[in-house]
């Protein structure tokens, strides 16, 4: 028995009809039959696909989750409650505050009046290391200190310039698309920003810093350049 | 352009980039998929997240020499979506919704068509111009085939074989890559 050619069988499953012959040899060859009902299929699944060609793109806010859901992995260890793991032995702590503190007393007569207002000593309750994403420049990084009285201190460096501002963020990496936004950074490497209060900093542990557009748009722009996780 | 090959490479050697690249490419089509089987915004784009985190996790699990990548994150985010279905429908339970309803918006179109379908329509827009464009005029503007030729220009022989290879290629990826895997190795290809 001659098969129908395949070539043929493509023209036949669109729109092309069957001469007498055809539909003879299709009535009694299974294997042609199947392969026609194959083409068919695959032409009724294209002619289904028309608004596919160009679907709109998730939002950034998905990419972001991704992001912090990798950055959330990539370090070292889950984050403990903040004060929690120090390796001191925790009856030394008394004697080394006492002794600190007696050494504060004696330089704190000596430079109180030089450093004003500022307190002699900060205890930093959670600290992060800012690593550059993947798309910035491999030389940006920072660092950032939560200190016990509810600032936060971010230094950063190398950031790719911008002709918006650089915006610090805290990210919840368990529900990434739940972020604070802390602050802007100014035109300085060290800027200090006041944490709101009662934010749960073991939550939102995943530092952000990102590049903001002046576009009246409070949300984040999507475009991360430093992560980094608070440890205590 | 990476080859899927290229980017399977770089993914498995832990470049992110990579990952961003697949990303930007398919990240469209998983969404569509995950939105079409949950029929919920927020939930799809939580499973186009945790799509790309497992494609992230389980990098060395993807052979380009199975499939595409396209194929394979969407035989992941299908499973993440049926995940999700089953764990809603087991938090229903546990409520004792007295008519347990699963929100299944699409349950006269099984996953496996609309993959395949996103496949498809994936191959179509990586074809030469000229077949692609000819195949469009044949499926969304069902012309015949001398429609087609006077519609374009090109000689009548010129669009069939048009058709023909651009119909080759689809049922090719079908075949490689839908969703089916099961019945997929059933099929018989003799002309292909």
């Amino acid at each position: 028995m001659q098969h129908l050619d395949p070539d043929r069988l493509v023209l036949l499953a669109l729109s092309e009809p069957q001469d007498p012959a055809e539909a003879d040899h299709l009535a009694e060859c299974p294997a042609c039959r199947q392969d026609l009902d194959a083409l068919r299929h695959v032409a009724e699944l294209g002619a289904e696909g028309q608004d596919l060609g160009r679907l709109p793109a998730p939002p950034e806010r998905v990419w972001l989750g991704i992001e912090a859901h990798l950055a959330a992995a990539e370090s070292p260890a889950p984050v403990r409650p903040i004060r929690s793991g120090r390796t001191r032995p925790r009856w030394l702590t008394p004697v080394l505050a006492a002794a600190a503190a007696a050494v504060l007393a004696v330089a704190g007569t000596v430079v109180a009046d030089r450093i004003g207002q500022r307190a002699p000593a900060e205890t930093v309750t959670a600290r992060a290391t800012l690593r550059p994403l993947a798309t910035v420049p491999a030389d940006a990084n920072g660092t950032v200190r939560v200190l016990s009285d509810g600032l936060m201190r971010v230094d950063v460096r190398n950031l790719p310039l911008t002709t918006g501002f650089h915006e610090v963020w805290l990210i919840d990496p368990d529900h990434p698309t739940r972020m604070i936004a802390i602050g802007n950074l100014a035109d300085v490497p060290d800027a200090t920003l006041p944490v709101p209060p009662g934010v749960d900093m073991n939550r939102y542990r995943l530092v952000d810093i990102s590049d903001e557009p002046h576009d009246g748009d409070a949300t984040h722009s999507g475009r991360s350049l430093l992560r980094g996780t608070l440890t205590s | 352009m990476d080859s899927d090959d290229e980017l399977a490479e770089r993914l498995r050697d832990g470049d992110e980039k990579a990952l961003r690249v697949a990303y930007d490419r398919h990240g469209a089509t998983v969404l569509y998929l995950a939105q079409r089987l949950l029929g919920n915004r927020a939930d799809a784009e939580d499973v186009t997240q945790l799509t790309f985190v497992a494609a992230w996790t389980g990098r060395d699990g993807y052979d380009p020499q199975r499939g595409t990548m396209l194929g394979w994150l969407l035989g992941i985010a299908k499973r993440k979506a049926v995940d999700r279905l089953r764990s809603a429908a087991r938090d229903q339970r546990v409520a004792e919704t007295v008519r347990a309803q699963v929100p299944a918006p699409d349950e006269a179109e099984p996953p496996e068509r609309i993959i395949d379908r996103l496949i498809v329509a994936d191959e179509l827009s990586r074809l030469p111009t000229e077949q692609r464009r000819t195949l469009e005029l044949a499926f969304f503007d069902d012309l015949t085939h001398p429609q087609i030729a006077a519609v374009t220009g090109l000689p009548l022989g010129t669009v069939k074989s048009h058709i023909r290879r651009g119909m080759a290629n689809l049922r090719r990826r079908w075949e490689v890559d839908g969703a089916a895997s099961g019945s997929r190795s059933a099929r018989a290809s003799r002309a292909l």
